[in-house]
């Protein structure tokens, strides 16, 4: 008689995706109990290491450790040093306004009178 | 309700019917907007991963770590600090850490160097335990290879390798190698009583910025890092990560759309002829829209799928290989960590959104005058 | 049936491109049988037959279809009345290329969400009549002439509208296709179905089985014979 639809593959086709969506779903909370407790066991070594950063980036001093370095870390070696590093641009700027943006002055004036 | 679904079946069919006529065209225009789809949620999705991650394990950090600066560059602390910081109350305990770079001449690698802070289980002298990456890097073959380490030209220094950490906790642990106290001051000529920072143990955490600031009094030059502002840095990467990836996203989208727009606003005249004769066979305004609809949801709806199922697949079952490069830069070590699959519902929705709704729109705008026509006059 | 009183088409109104398609245009159709409209090229025909299928609207007077005004109805009503009263063939057939014939004769059935195994069925019922089963599925661009303006017919058909509306209906074809016409439009009048159509060829005014034949000129109806 008539040819097939058109519709009847590619809904079967949606079917199937929203299938194996539903199928990545329940890979993700499959995996759930697993991956927390990887993750606390590598909680557990940066707390008996003290460790303070993730070691995405270790080309450099203020990307390895972002955490620990503020707006003057990245001109340590040069007052204009410019990012020459890939990662420089997938990293933001410290934010301003914590304590010891720059660190203490020796005067002892605090972040908020300098910003005053 | 079945008639109005068969409605929509039959509209979805002539639909797929009139599209088939440039097969070609819109087999490539799909297979082009699941590429870009593909792209973003493969950021979205790896980005997600790192931030869950990054949360619970930064979480563990300690309270506070504190440094010394001269001159705006970070110098070596002294030990009097250690004292000074003890004696603040609520202070539980404060160890001086001490860590470094190693730069490796002969890979063009950065290591982590440190010592495991007291009472954590040192390694013996001459032995050390390192990240997973460094084996990697140095193309050790047998799993008793000693680490040998040259400081300049002429200079080797032995390690005897205890322990390798395992790529499960690779993210923190990759490019570390954790040695004996004696060891590392030997190794970087460091004399007694001189620390990298100081890290701070406690007893109550919302008590901290009351010890910052008493700190602070007890050592002026220093400069403090919370717990918080760690987990906030981190928070503030994936975070500002993201915002870019959203702008990128809607752009993309917006192009796309725009690009559709484009190829229709012209409305051949072939296809408003069309739309004229269904009017004058019998469809009204709301049928040529609603086909219009079938048609817009049917290529972004289905590039949605495809390209974020395809995202999925790529970052949680492949470990995102081809976000790789990118990320490593010119990083000589790069950790091979695992990935959880983390899906934030409401990003999902975001590009979703972003992916449906411009393009429906565009295929929807150019036709919206023709299709609400007489059909006497589309015909003409 | 069928009734135009008054019916005024103008296009363009007020403006320098005016056109007046149809002045004062007096008609009523019976139900049943075949009625021809003959004219002039730029007589308004096509116009005629637009406004009787209530494709367009008059700019003045009324239509009334089976006792009811129509010509002030909203379009939705109209849209409803078009698909179910009316099958329209047009003069150059107008069939969607890259489709097939089934479902460029399918098409008008869209809208009305019903049961696509039964209404393939009477598709394809009404091709063989018409003698285009073998055709259903090949795309229209590969018909010939007569063949394209059957499949028209079959479209025209496919929601059992009991008028059908043909606009030149033989002009594009080769004359002795005309022949062949006529015997379907016989076995449409036989099932009932009335029929309007215009033409200027005069083999068909003269048709046995045509009732009526109305004349146009300059936009108006003159006397007809029958």
């Amino acid at each position: 008689m008539s040819a097939r639809r058109p519709t009847t593959p590619v809904f079967a086709a949606f079917g199937l995706l929203l299938a194996l969506a539903g199928g990545a779903a329940v890979h993700a909370a499959a995996r759930a109990p697993a991956e927390a407790a990887r993750i606390a066991a590598s909680a557990a070594l940066v707390r008996d290491l003290g460790l303070t950063d993730l070691a995405l980036f270790t080309e450099a001093r203020f990307t390895r450790h972002p955490a620990l370095a503020d707006l003057a870390t990245a001109f340590m070696d040069a007052p204009a040093a410019l990012d020459h590093f890939p990662s420089g641009s997938l990293m933001p700027p410290p934010e301003p306004g914590q304590i010891g943006q720059y660190g203490q002055s020796a005067l002892g004036v605090s972040a908020q009178e300098i910003a005053r | 309700m079945k008639h109005w679904l068969r409605r929509q079946r039959a509209l979805a069919d002539y639909t797929l019917a009139a599209a088939a006529r440039r097969k070609g065209k819109n087999i490539a225009l799909v297979a082009v907007f699941s590429v870009v789809v593909f792209a973003v949620a493969s950021a979205m999705f790896f980005a997600a991963a790192l931030r869950t991650e990054a949360r619970a394990v930064l979480a563990a950090a300690p309270e506070m770590i504190v440094q010394k600066l001269t001159l705006g560059r970070q110098e070596m602390i002294e030990a009097e600090a250690i004292e000074a910081l003890r004696a603040i109350r609520g202070v539980a305990g404060a160890e001086g850490r001490l860590w470094g770079y190693f730069y490796d001449r002969i890979n063009g690698a950065n290591y982590t160097i440190m010592v495991a802070p007291a009472g954590e289980a040192a390694p013996a002298p001459g032995h050390v335990r390192i990240g997973e990456a460094i084996p990697k890097a140095r193309g050790f073959t047998y799993a008793t290879a000693p680490l040998f380490l040259s400081r300049h030209p002429g200079d080797l220094q032995k390690f005897v390798v205890d322990q390798t950490f395992g790529s499960e906790s690779a993210l923190v642990s990759a490019d570390l190698v954790v040695m004996n106290e004696a060891d590392f001051r030997a190794f970087f000529a460091l004399p007694a009583g001189k620390f990298t920072d100081i890290a701070v143990r406690v007893r109550n955490e919302r008590e901290i910025g009351t010890i910052v600031e008493k700190a602070a009094r007890v050592l002026p030059e220093a400069r403090f890092v919370t717990r918080a502002e760690i987990g906030r840095t981190y928070e503030k990467l994936f975070s500002w990560r993201e915002g870019i990836l959203t702008a990128l996203a809607g752009a993309a989208m917006l192009a796309f759309a725009i690009f559709a727009a484009e190829k229709a606003s012209g409305l051949s005249a072939e296809e408003a002829r069309e739309i004229g004769i269904l009017k004058a066979i019998g469809w009204d305004t709301r049928d040529v829209i609603a086909m219009k609809l079938w048609e817009g949801a049917l290529i972004s709806g289905g590039a949605f799928l495809i390209g974020t199922l395809a995202a999925y697949g790529h970052v949680f079952l492949a470990g995102g290989t081809l976000f790789a490069p990118v990320l490593k830069g010119w990083a000589v070590l790069y950790p091979d960590f695992p990935l959880t699959p983390a899906i934030d519902a409401l990003q999902l929705t975001t590009l979703g959104l972003l992916t449906v709704v411009p393009y429906t729109a565009a295929v929807l705008v150019p036709i919206w005058r023709v299709a609400s026509a007489d059909p006497d006059r589309a015909m003409r | 049936m069928i009734t135009l009183q008054d019916v005024a088409k103008f296009y363009n109104e007020g403006r320098p491109n005016e056109v007046r398609a149809l002045e004062g245009v007096n008609l009523a159709l019976a139900r049943g049988g075949v009625t021809v409209l003959k004219g002039p090229s730029g007589s308004g025909k096509t116009t005629l037959l637009s406004v009787i299928a209530c494709m367009a609207r008059p700019s003045a007077g009324r239509v009334a279809v089976a006792g009811e005004v129509v010509s002030s109805l909203p379009e939705r009503y109209l849209t409803e009345l078009r698909r179910t009263m009316f099958g329209f063939v047009f003069q150059r057939f107008n069939l969607i290329r890259g489709l097939s014939v089934l479902d460029n004769v399918l098409l008008p059935s869209v809208p009305l969400g019903g049961e696509r195994g039964a209404v393939a069925a009477r598709a394809m019922a009404r091709l063989g009549a018409l003698g285009l089963a073998e055709k259903a599925q090949m795309p229209v661009e590969y018909l010939s002439g007569g063949e394209t303006q059957r499949a028209a017919i079959a479209r025209a058909l496919i929601n059992e509208a009991p008028i059908l509306i043909a606009d030149e209906p033989t002009a594009n074809l080769d004359g002795h296709l005309t022949g062949r016409f006529l015997e379907i439009v016989a076995g449409l009048k036989a099932e009932g179905k009335t029929v309007i159509m215009t033409s200027h060829d005069p083999r068909i005014w003269g048709a046995a089985g045509v009732d009526r034949v109305a004349v146009l000129e300059d936009g108006r109806v003159g006397a007809g014979g029958a």
